[in-house]
C-alpha cells in the first residue's frame, strides 16, 4: 500500500534514479581507471562506462580541469532532471539538497571579494547546483546585515541566516563562522524535514543526516585547536542533530586537543572505529578519507530500502564521490604520480 | 534454394597476415562482409590493445566531423547523400585526410569566432541603439514632470534647467534579459532602501546571441539615483545581473547625434556581417558536399582498426594472426581479397589463410535475399538454428501464408492485402532510400514479401470460401435444384429464411471450384461451414505435424544419429499416424462413404457417424452405439483395424521413453569394455592420447563430458510424456484456423449487413447520399479492423502454429548467429543510432 502512494508521485523517479545508480563505477573499474598510462586512456576506458561519449566532443590533449567539469556537468544535468519532475514532498527535498550548495557558493564568493578577486572569475567555480538569480551581486554587501538584507532576503536560505546577522564585518573569521553557523541551521532545518516527512525517508535520511552533523562537529572542533575561536563561541556552531547531541557535543567543547577529541569519540561505537585507523603518517588514511568511507557505506545502505526519498541524496552524494574519485585518478595520471593512486574511495 | 535449407558450412580459419598489408586487408574485408572475427584479446583492456592509438586517432577525426557537422547544421545547409560509398582510404590518404579536416575545422573555427565577435559588436550596437531610442521617452517624461513641478518652467532657459536636474540626480542607461527584471529590481530597491528610481520598456524585437544564435528577450532599463556612493552599488549590481550598461548622454542634441552615429555604424556592420556570412555560406556547403563521404570514410577506418585490435602478434612481431568463421563458398573471396590487400601495399610475402579443425559449435549463416530474409527473421526471432541444423524458414516461405490465409480467407480483403504488399515490392528502392523512424512502418516494410504472399494466398482461400467481402461470386452457377439454379433476383428477394437440404435440392453435380454460392444464402450456412472448416483445419494441422515429425529424419541423418531415427523418429511418426492421421482418413471415409441422396440407408444421413466420437470411443475401447438400422462401422474389419492401430501407438509409448537412454547405456558400456579388452593392442593406444590432446576451448560448446544416466532418463521421459500430450494439445490447437476464419468471415458479414447494407438498401435519391457517407463507415471498418486487426490477430496465429506446433517437432534452435565485419552492416548500425 506504500508503495502504491509512494509510486503515484515517486515511482518514476525512484526508478530512474536507481537506474542512474547501476552507472556508478564499480571496482573493476577502477581496477581498470588506475592502470591508465594517460588521459587519453582513461578517456577511453569511461567511454566503456555509463559515462559514454562525454567527453567526445572534446579536443585533446585533455586537463584535468575539463575532466572535472564535464563530470559535474553530467551530474547535474541528471539531478535537474529529476528535480524538473518531482512534485511535493520531493521536490522541497531536492531543494534542501541544493541549499548546501548555495551556502558553500555564498561562502566561496564572499572569500573571493575580500580578497579582491573579480566576481567573473568566481562564478565558474561555483557549484552549478547551488546556483541562484542574485548570486552574481553578492559583492554588493559589505557587512553580514547587508547580505542578508540586500541579497539573501529573497533566497530560501533566508531563514538559516537570521543568527549571522549580528556579526561586525565580514573578515576571514567571520565567514567561516557564517559558514559554520548557516550549515548547522540548515542541517537542523533538513532533520526537521526529514523527520516530517516520516517513515523510511526519516529512517534513512537522519542516520545520514546525524552523521553529517557529527562529523562537522567533530572536524569544527579539530580545526579551532589554536585559533582564536573562543570554546563558548565553538560550541554555539556544533550543529544540534546528531548522535553526539547533547553529551558529546558538551565534552566536544571542553576538549582541547585532538586525543581528547578522541577520547569523546570512544564513547560512541562508529566514530571510535574511525579514529582508530586515522593518522597522519604515509600509508595511514586520513580522517577525512575515513569520514568519506562512513559516509560512502550510508549512502549505499540508503538504495536498501525502497520507496523513500534517502535515494535522491544518496545517489548525489556517491556521485560525487565518484567524481572526486576520477579527478584523483586523473589528477595521478597527468602528474605521474602514482604512488597514491590507490587512496580513492571505492563504492561498490 | 540450396541454401535455405540449412546454413551454410563455416570453418575457422587462422589469418596470417604482414603487418603493413593487414590494413588494406582488413579494408577488402570490410567490403565482403563475409568474415567474423573472433577476440583474441579478450582479456586485454581496450587501451592496451596494439592499434589503440589509431583507433584515438579516429575519435579525434571523428569530433571534428561532428564539430563540422553541427555547424553546417546551424547554418542548415543542406547535406547531400553520397550515392557511392567511398572506400576505406589507404595509410597515406589517412594522413592528408586528417590534415584537411584539421585545417577546415581551423577554418571554420575561425569564421565562427569572427562571426560571434561580430555578431557581438552588432548586438552591443543594437542595444544601444534601443537604449538611445527608448530612453529618450523616459527623458522627456522626465522633464515633463520636472517642468510641472517647476511653475517657471518657460522661464528657466534650457540648458541651465538640464544642468541643474543633471547635477541632483545622476542615472544609468542598460539592458537586461528580460526574465530577470523583477528581481533586479527588486535587488535595486533593497541596496537603496527604495532610493533608485527605475525605468524600463521591452524591446520588441527578440535579439539574437551571438554564441548559440538563440533568441533574447530583452529590457531597456534607466536607473535613476543619488550620489556616487549609489551609482558604483547600482553598477556592481548591474554586473552582477549581467545588464550591459552603456554610455547615455543626458542632453536630447547629443543623443540624437550619438543616434545617428550608432545607425550609420550598424548598417556598416550590417554589410560586413553579410559578407563574411556569405563567406561561411560557401564555405560550409563546400565542405557539406564532402561531409558524407569523410564520415564514411573515418568509420571504415575505426572499424578496421578495431577489428586489427582482435588480432594476436606472433612472436618474431613479423606477422599478425587472427582468428575467423568464414562460409566455406567464402574462402576462394577472402583468399582473393587478402592477395588484393598484400598486393596493393606492394607487400612481397603474401598473407596466407590456413583452415583449423575445431571442436566449437561455429556461427549459423543462412545466405538470405530480400525475399526470404523477412521469412528468416520469423524462425530467428524464435531461436538461431544450430549449426548446420535443417532450417524451417524455407517451408514457410509457403505454410506461412497458407495457414495465414486459412484464417484470413477473404477475396477482397486479401486483395487489399496484396495491393498493400505490391506497392511496397513494387516501389521498394524508392521507399527503402526513405529512412523513416516510424517504427511500424518500418515492421510492414521489412515483411513485405509476406504481406504480398499473404495476400495471394488469401485471394486463393477466398476464392475457395467464395467470400468476397462476405458476398459470394456465382461464376459457374449453382448447382442446387431447379428453382434456384436460376438464382435470379427474386430467389435473393423472396428466400428470407432458405434453408438448403441435400437430400433433396441438391444436384448430383457438385460445384466445379469452391463453395456453393448458394449456402451464402442458406440459413443452415454456419452449421455447413463448421463441420467443413473444422474438418479442414484439423486435416490440415496433422499434416503440417507430420511433415514437421519428418524433419527430423532429416537432422538425424545430417547428425549421424541413425539410432534416433528408430528410436525417436519412428516411434513418434507412428504414434501420431495412428491417432490422427487415421482421424484424418476416417474423415475422408465419411466423406466418401455417406451421402444424402443414396438409396442405402446405411449411407444416408441419418446413419453418418461423429468422427469425433469414434475416436473418443476408439482410444477408450469402447462400443458404439448406432442408431436402428445403421451399421455401427463404416466397414466390417474397421474395430480390429482400430484396435491394432492403438495398440501400436501404445507400444511406441514406452519405446519413445526408454529407447534412447537403454540405447546410450549400452553403447556406452560396449564402448568402455571395448577400451578395457582391447587395452593392449594398438588401437586402445591410439585411442588414448587423442582424448588426452583435445584442445581447450574457450567456449564451452562441446559436449564431451557424458551426461549421468539419471538426467538422461529424465530428460527422455520428459520429451516423451511432452510428445504424447502435445500431439492432442497440438491437434486441438489447429483448430484456431476454424475458429479464426469463422470470426472473420462473421465479422466481415456482420458489417456487410448493420452498416453497408443502410445503404445500398435505399433505393431513393436520399438513399445515394447515405452510401456516400455509410461506405466511408464501411471501409475505413474494413480496412482497420478487418484487414489491419484480424490480419494482425491471424498473423500471430500462423507464428504461433509455426513456433509451437510445427517447429516444437524438429527444431532446435540454438545456435547463434553469424556476425560478419561489414562495412555495410556497421555504416547501418551507425545510422540507425543517429536517428
Amino acid at each position: 500500500m506504500k508503495g502504491c502512494l509512494f509510486n503515484i508521485d515517486g515511482g518514476y523517479l525512484e526508478g530512474l534514479c536507481r537506474g542512474f545508480k547501476c552507472g556508478i563505477l564499480k571496482q573493476a573499474d577502477y581496477l581498470n581507471l588506475v592502470q591508465c598510462e594517460t588521459l587519453e586512456d582513461l578517456k577511453l576506458h569511461l567511454q566503456g562506462t555509463d559515462y559514454g561519449a562525454f567527453l567526445a566532443n572534446e579536443p585533446s590533449p585533455l586537463a584535468v580541469s575539463t575532466i572535472d567539469d564535464k563530470l559535474r556537468e553530467k551530474l547535474v544535468i541528471e539531478f535537474q532532471h529529476l528535480r524538473n519532475h518531482a512534485v511535493e514532498p520531493l521536490s522541497t527535498f531536492l531543494d534542501f539538497i541544493t541549499y548546501s550548495y548555495m551556502i558553500d557558493n555564498i561562502i566561496l564568493l564572499i572569500t573571493g571579494t575580500l580578497h579582491q578577486r573579480p566576481i567573473s572569475e568566481l562564478i565558474p567555480k561555483c557549484h552549478p547546483l547551488g546556483s541562484f538569480e542574485q548570486m552574481e551581486a553578492i559583492h554588493v554587501a559589505a557587512t553580514p546585515a547587508e547580505l542578508y538584507n540586500a541579497v539573501l532576503v529573497d533566497t530560501p536560505l533566508a531563514p538559516f541566516f537570521v543568527d549571522c546577522i549580528s556579526e561586525q564585518d565580514l573578515d576571514e573569521m567571520n565567514i567561516e563562522i557564517i559558514r559554520n553557523t548557516l550549515y548547522k541551521a540548515y542541517l537542523e532545518a533538513f532533520f526537521s524535514f526529514c523527520k516530517d516527512i516520516g517513515g523510511t525517508t526519516a529512517d534513512c535520511m537522519c542516520e545520514i543526516l546525524a552523521f553529517e552533523a557529527d562529523r562537522r562537529a567533530i572536524i569544527i572542533t579539530i580545526n579551532s585547536f589554536g585559533t582564536e575561536l573562543s570554546k563558548d563561541d565553538r560550541a554555539k556552531l556544533y550543529p544540534r542533530c546528531g548522535k553526539l547531541n547533547p553529551d558529546g557535543l558538551a565534552a566536544l567543547a571542553r576538549a582541547e586537543d585532538y586525543d581528547q577529541v578522541k577520547a569523546v569519540a570512544e564513547y560512541y561505537a562508529e566514530y571510535s572505529k574511525l579514529f582508530e585507523g586515522a593518522g597522519n603518517n604515509p600509508g595511514d588514511k586520513t580522517l577525512e578519507d575515513k569520514f568519506f568511507e562512513h559516509e560512502v557505506r550510508l549512502n549505499v545502505n540508503a538504495f536498501l530500502q525502497q520507496f523513500h526519498f534517502g535515494v535522491f541524496y544518496s545517489y548525489l552524494k556517491l556521485k560525487e564521490q565518484e567524481c572526486r574519485n576520477i579527478v584523483w585518478i586523473s589528477e595521478c595520471v597527468a602528474q605521474k604520480h602514482r604512488t597514491k593512486i590507490d587512496n580513492y574511495i571505492p563504492i561498490f | 534454394m540450396g541454401a535455405m535449407f540449412r546454413s551454410e558450412e563455416m570453418v575457422l580459419a587462422q589469418l596470417f597476415i604482414q603487418p603493413e598489408a593487414a590494413y588494406p586487408s582488413m579494408s577488402e574485408l570490410g567490403e565482403l562482409g563475409t568474415v567474423q572475427f573472433r577476440d583474441l584479446n579478450e582479456d586485454v583492456n581496450s587501451f592496451q590493445r596494439k592499434f589503440v592509438n589509431e583507433v584515438r586517432r579516429c575519435d579525434e577525426m571523428e569530433r571534428k566531423l561532428r564539430y563540422i557537422e553541427a555547424e553546417v547544421k546551424k547554418d542548415s545547409v543542406p547535406i547531400p547523400d553520397v550515392q557511392e560509398l567511398p572506400k576505406a582510404p589507404n595509410p597515406r590518404e589517412i594522413i592528408d585526410l586528417e590534415a584537411h579536416l584539421e585545417k577546415t575545422e581551423g577554418e571554420i573555427k575561425e569564421l565562427s569566432e569572427s562571426a560571434v565577435n561580430m555578431k557581438s559588436n552588432y548586438l552591443e550596437l543594437t542595444e544601444l541603439r534601443q537604449v538611445l531610442e527608448k530612453t529618450q521617452t523616459f527623458f522627456v517624461e522626465h522633464e515633463e514632470t520636472n517642468g510641472m513641478d517647476s511653475v517657471h518652467r518657460a522661464l528657466i532657459p534650457e540648458d541651465t534647467h538640464n544642468v541643474s536636474i543633471r547635477g541632483r540626480l545622476g542615472f544609468v542607461a542598460g539592458v537586461v534579459n528580460r526574465e530577470r527584471v523583477p528581481a533586479f529590481e527588486r535587488m535595486l530597491w533593497r541596496i537603496s532602501r527604495g532610493n533608485v528610481f527605475l525605468r524600463q520598456a521591452e524591446i520588441d524585437k527578440p535579439l539574437e546571441d551571438p554564441a548559440t544564435g538563440n533568441e533574447m528577450h530583452k529590457t531597456v532599463f534607466v536607473a535613476f539615483f543619488q550620489g556616487e556612493q549609489l551609482k558604483s552599488r547600482i553598477k556592481k549590481v548591474c554586473i552582477g545581473f549581467h545588464a550591459s550598461l552603456y554610455p547615455c548622454p543626458s542632453s536630447i542634441s547629443e543623443r540624437d547625434e550619438m543616434l545617428k552615429g550608432v545607425k550609420s555604424r550598424l548598417e556598416d556592420l550590417n554589410l560586413v556581417l553579410n559578407q563574411t556570412e556569405d563567406h561561411r555560406q560557401r564555405v560550409l556547403i563546400s565542405v557539406a558536399r564532402e561531409l558524407q563521404n569523410w564520415s564514411v570514410m573515418v568509420r571504415k577506418m575505426k572499424a578496421i582498426y578495431h577489428t586489427m585490435n582482435f588480432f594476436n602478434m606472433d612472436v618474431t612481431k613479423k606477422c599478425l594472426i587472427g582468428e575467423c568463421w568464414v562460409p566455406v563458398k567464402d574462402i576462394s573471396v577472402v583468399q582473393k581479397a587478402l592477395t588484393d590487400g598484400s598486393n596493393s601495399c606492394g607487400s612481397s610475402i603474401p598473407s596466407f589463410l590456413n583452415v583449423i579443425s575445431t571442436t566449437e559449435n561455429p556461427p549459423t549463416f543462412n545466405r538470405t535475399n530480400k525475399f526470404t530474409r523477412g521469412f528468416q527473421n520469423l524462425i530467428d526471432s524464435y531461436g538461431v538454428a544450430s549449426y548446420r541444423e535443417c532450417n524451417p524458414a524455407l517451408y514457410t516461405i509457403i505454410t506461412f501464408p497458407f495457414l495465414f490465409a486459412i484464417m484470413f480467407g477473404d477475396l477482397g480483403h486479401g486483395l487489399v492485402l496484396l495491393i498493400f504488399g505490391a506497392y511496397m515490392c513494387g516501389f521498394e528502392k524508392k521507399l527503402s532510400a526513405k529512412k523513416t523512424d516510424n517504427e511500424i512502418w518500418n515492421i510492414f516494410f521489412a515483411g513485405r514479401y509476406i504481406i504480398l504472399l499473404m495476400g495471394i494466398f488469401s485471394i486463393y482461400t477466398g476464392f475457395f470460401y467464395n467470400d468476397v467481402f462476405s458476398k459470394s461470386m456465382n461464376i459457374f452457377g449453382s448447382t442446387w435444384t431447379e428453382d434456384i439454379k436460376s438464382y435470379n433476383w427474386t430467389t435473393v428477394e423472396m428466400n428470407e429464411a432458405m434453408e438448403l437440404n441435400p437430400t433433396t435440392d441438391a444436384s448430383a453435380i457438385p460445384y466445379p471450384v469452391g463453395l456453393d454460392p448458394v449456402w451464402q444464402l442458406a440459413k443452415n450456412k454456419i452449421i455447413f461451414l463448421n463441420s467443413y472448416k473444422m474438418k479442414l483445419s484439423i486435416i490440415f494441422g496433422v499434416l503440417h505435424m507430420i511433415f514437421g515429425v519428418c524433419m527430423s529424419v532429416i537432422n538425424f541423418v545430417h547428425f549421424k544419429k541413425i539410432s534416433s531415427i528408430f528410436l525417436e523418429f519412428l516411434p513418434q511418426i507412428l504414434f501420431l499416424i495412428c491417432l490422427f492421421a487415421w482421424m484424418v482418413v476416417m474423415m475422408f471415409l465419411k466423406w466418401v462413404f455417406y451421402t444424402a441422396q443414396g438409396t442405402d440407408v446405411k449411407f444416408g444421413t441419418s446413419c453418418a457417424p461423429s468422427v469425433l466420437i469414434f475416436f473418443i470411443n476408439m482410444m477408450l475401447f469402447k462400443e458404439n452405439d448406432a442408431p436402428k438400422g445403421c451399421d455401427v462401422y463404416m466397414f466390417d474389419f474397421q474395430p480390429i483395424l482400430q484396435k491394432i492401430l492403438v495398440f501400436i501407438a501404445l507400444l511406441c509409448i514406452p519405446i519413445m521413453l526408454l529407447g534412447k537412454p537403454i540405447f546410450v547405456m549400452i553403447s556406452r558400456k560396449f564402448s568402455k569394455k571395448h577400451c578395457h579388452s582391447n587395452g593392449d593392442i594398438n588401437q586402445g593406444m591410439e585411442l588414448q592420447p587423442e582424448v588426452v590432446e583435445e584442445p581447450k576451448q574457450l567456449e564451452g560448446h562441446n559436449e564431451h563430458e557424458e551426461e549421468p544416466m539419471g538426467e538422461i532418463f529424465i530428460h527422455q521421459a520428459i520429451h516423451t510424456i511432452e510428445y504424447v500430450l502435445s500431439t492432442v494439445s497440438h491437434t486441438a490447437s489447429y483448430l484456431r484456423l476454424w475458429a479464426l476464419s469463422l470470426a472473420h468471415a462473421q465479422l466481415s458479414e456482420v458489417l456487410w449487413n448493420m452498416v453497408l447494407k443502410m445503404g445500398l438498401s435505399d433505393p431513393s435519391f436520399v438513399g445515394s447520399i447515405k452510401l456516400y457517407i455509410v461506405f466511408a463507415f464501411w471501409s475505413v471498418l474494413t480496412l482497420g479492423v478487418l484487414v489491419m486487426m484480424e490480419g494482425l490477430s491471424a498473423f500471430l496465429h500462423t507464428l504461433r502454429l509455426h513456433w509451437v506446433e510445427f517447429m516444437s517437432k524438429f527444431y532446435a534452435g540454438l545456435g547463434y548467429p553469424f556476425q560478419p565485419f561489414s562495412f555495410k552492416i556497421i555504416l547501418e548500425e551507425d545510422d540507425n543510432e543517429e536517428d
